[in-house]
C-alpha cells in the first residue's frame, strides 16, 4: 500500500485543520516545501498537497507554492484544493502536479467531470468527502442527502478511474481510521481508492495494510506524521 | 567534490517546466542551470534534453532554434548528453506519434506505441528498472529499482545502446546509452533517491567528460 505523506497549505504554511474546521487550525512548518522535502528523505514515492485556501474559495490559491514544492521534490505530487475548472486544473498540471484532485465539480457538473477524465487520462483522482455516511461538498461545509456507496458507484459508471474518500468525522483526530465506511467505498467501486483521515498509529496502517480491500491502493497521513507519532520510514515499513 | 562541481545546462526549448530536472542536479551537487544559447551550450560539460508533450512539436521547436545542429555537434565532441522522457525518444531517428516525424538521429531506431493490449495507456507510475549491463550511469543502483515513468511510446533501440528495461505489456526499453549520448525514458528528477544517484552518476560522468569547447 502506498503512503501518501499529506501537506496542506494555508496562507502559505504548512498547516492541519481538525475535522476541516478552519478555526481548529495548527501550523507545521512555516514553509511547505521544507516540509516536502522532509518526506524526500525517507523514500517517499508520491505527496498529496492541498490547497487549503484554494477549497475554500473554490479556485487555487497556493498555486506558486505548489510549484515551488513540484520544483523541489524528486517524487510526484497529487494536488488538490478549489479545482473546479478546466483552467485551474492546467494551471496546476503546468504547475508541476501529476495528479489533481477534484471533488465538488465532479459531483455537480457530470460534462466537467467528462471532459477532465478525457482530457487528463490517469491524472485525475476524484475526492469523495462523507459525513454520516452522506456527501460534503464544498471544503466539507456543505453537507447533502447523498449516500456516499450510491455516489461512488455512480461515478465509477462515469468513467472514475481513481478515488480519495474520506470520512470527515475521522479526519485530523489521529483516532483511527473509519475501516467500515472504507470497506462500503472500496466493495462499491472497482477503481483505486486512496484513504484519508484519522490515522494516528502505526497498529492503523498495519490493519489498514491487512484488511482493506485490494483496490485501496494508498493511504493518506497528515498530523501524525507531523506530531512525530510514528516516522516516514516506519510508516513505509508498516504499509509494506 | 575534489574535482570543480560540472556545468550542467538544461535545455530549454519550451516544452515543460524543467525546474525540477535543475533543483535535482542542484541536490547532487551540480552547477545547474535552463538555458538555450549557443554559447552556454557549447560551454556546457553536460546537456540534458528534457521533454514533456508531442515528438513533432518538440522536434518543430529544436529545428527551429538549430538546436538539432548544436546537439549533433556537442555529441561529436563528446560532450555528455542525458534525454529524459520525451527527450530520450528525440534522440532516435524517427517516431510514429501524430502521424509521424524524424528524430534528432543520435541513436539508431524508432519510436513506436506501446504494445500494451488491454492496460491503460498513458503508463503512469512507478516500475521495476533492470539493468541490462552494467554502466556509469547506473552504478550504485541495484537492479529492478522503482523510476517513475509518464509515457505512451517507446524507444527501440539497438541491442548494442540497451541499457534498462521495464515491463507494460511488453518488456520495453527505458535506459540507453551510446558513447557519451544517454537516454532515460523514466523522470529520474521524479524517482526518489535512485533517480537522484543516476543523475548524480551523470554529473560525475560530464566532470570527466573532455573539456568543453
Amino acid at each position: 500500500m502506498i503512503l501518501y505523506p499529506a501537506i496542506d497549505i494555508r496562507g502559505g504554511k504548512a498547516v492541519r485543520l481538525t475535522e476541516g474546521d478552519f478555526g481548529r487550525e495548527t501550523a507545521y512548518h512555516d514553509d511547505p516545501v521544507d516540509a516536502a522535502l522532509r518526506f524526500a528523505e525517507a523514500g517517499v514515492k508520491i505527496i498529496h498537497v492541498v490547497d487549503l485556501d484554494g477549497a475554500r474559495k473554490g479556485a487555487p490559491v497556493n498555486v506558486a507554492t505548489i510549484r515551488r514544492i513540484a520544483d523541489a521534490v524528486p517524487f510526484p505530487i497529487e494536488v488538490g484544493g478549489g479545482l473546479r475548472t478546466p483552467e485551474s486544473i492546467a494551471d496546476l498540471l503546468r504547475a508541476g502536479a501529476e495528479r489533481v484532485v477534484i471533488g465538488t465539480a465532479a459531483m455537480r457538473d457530470p460534462q466537467f467531470l467528462a471532459e477532465m477524465l478525457e482530457q487528463h487520462p490517469e491524472r485525475v483522482v476524484v475526492s469523495v468527502d462523507a459525513r454520516g455516511g452522506k456527501i460534503s461538498l464544498a471544503g466539507w461545509s456543505e453537507p447533502t442527502d447523498v449516500d456516499v456507496v450510491d455516489a461512488i458507484a455512480d461515478l465509477t459508471a462515469r468513467g472514475v478511474e481513481r478515488f480519495l474518500f474520506t470520512p470527515i468525522e475521522v479526519d485530523g483526530t489521529l483516532g483511527g481510521p473509519g475501516f467500515e465506511q472504507l470497506a462500503r467505498v472500496a466493495a462499491a467501486t472497482s477503481a483505486s481508492v486512496i484513504y484519508s483521515g484519522g490515522v494516528g498509529t502505526l497498529d492503523d496502517l498495519k490493519r489498514l495494510r491487512a484488511e482493506a480491500a485490494p483496490n485501496v491502493e494508498g493511504v493518506i497521513v497528515g498530523r501524525a506524521l507531523y506530531e512525530e507519532r510514528f516516522t516516514v520510514d516506519e510508516a513505509l515499513a508498516a504499509l509494506a | 567534490m575534489a574535482e570543480p562541481a560540472p556545468q550542467v545546462l538544461v535545455l530549454d526549448y519550451g516544452m515543460g517546466n524543467l525546474r525540477s530536472v535543475e533543483k535535482a542536479l542542484e541536490h547532487v551537487g551540480a552547477r545547474a542551470s535552463v538555458g538555450a544559447g549557443r554559447g552556454a551550450i557549447r560551454a556546457a560539460d553536460g546537456l540534458i534534453l528534457p521533454g514533456v508533450g508531442a515528438f513533432p512539436r518538440a522536434m518543430e521547436r529544436i529545428r527551429a532554434t538549430g538546436l538539432d545542429e548544436l546537439l549533433a555537434e556537442r555529441a561529436a565532441a563528446g560532450t555528455p548528453i542525458l534525454g529524459i522522457c520525451l527527450g530520450m525518444q528525440l534522440l532516435f531517428e524517427h517516431s510514429e506519434e501524430l502521424g509521424g516525424a524524424e528524430g534528432l538521429g543520435l541513436l539508431p531506431g524508432a519510436v513506436t506505441m506501446l504494445d500494451a493490449p488491454g492496460l491503460k495507456v498513458p503508463n503512469i507510475g512507478w516500475a521495476p528498472v533492470r539493468w541490462e549491463r552494467e554502466s556509469r550511469l547506473t552504478s550504485g543502483i541495484a537492479s529492478e529499482t522503482p523510476f517513475y515513468l509518464v509515457h505512451s511510446f517507446v524507444a527501440r533501440p539497438s541491442a548494442a545502446d540497451l541499457l534498462g528495461t521495464a515491463e507494460y505489456g511488453e518488456r520495453f526499453a527505458c535506459a540507453v546509452e551510446r558513447d557519451s549520448v544517454f537516454g532515460a525514458q523514466f523522470h529520474p528528477e521524479k524517482s526518489s533517491e535512485a533517480g537522484l544517484q543516476l543523475l548524480a552518476n551523470f554529473a560525475g560522468i560530464c566532470a570527466k567528460a573532455p573539456a568543453a569547447a
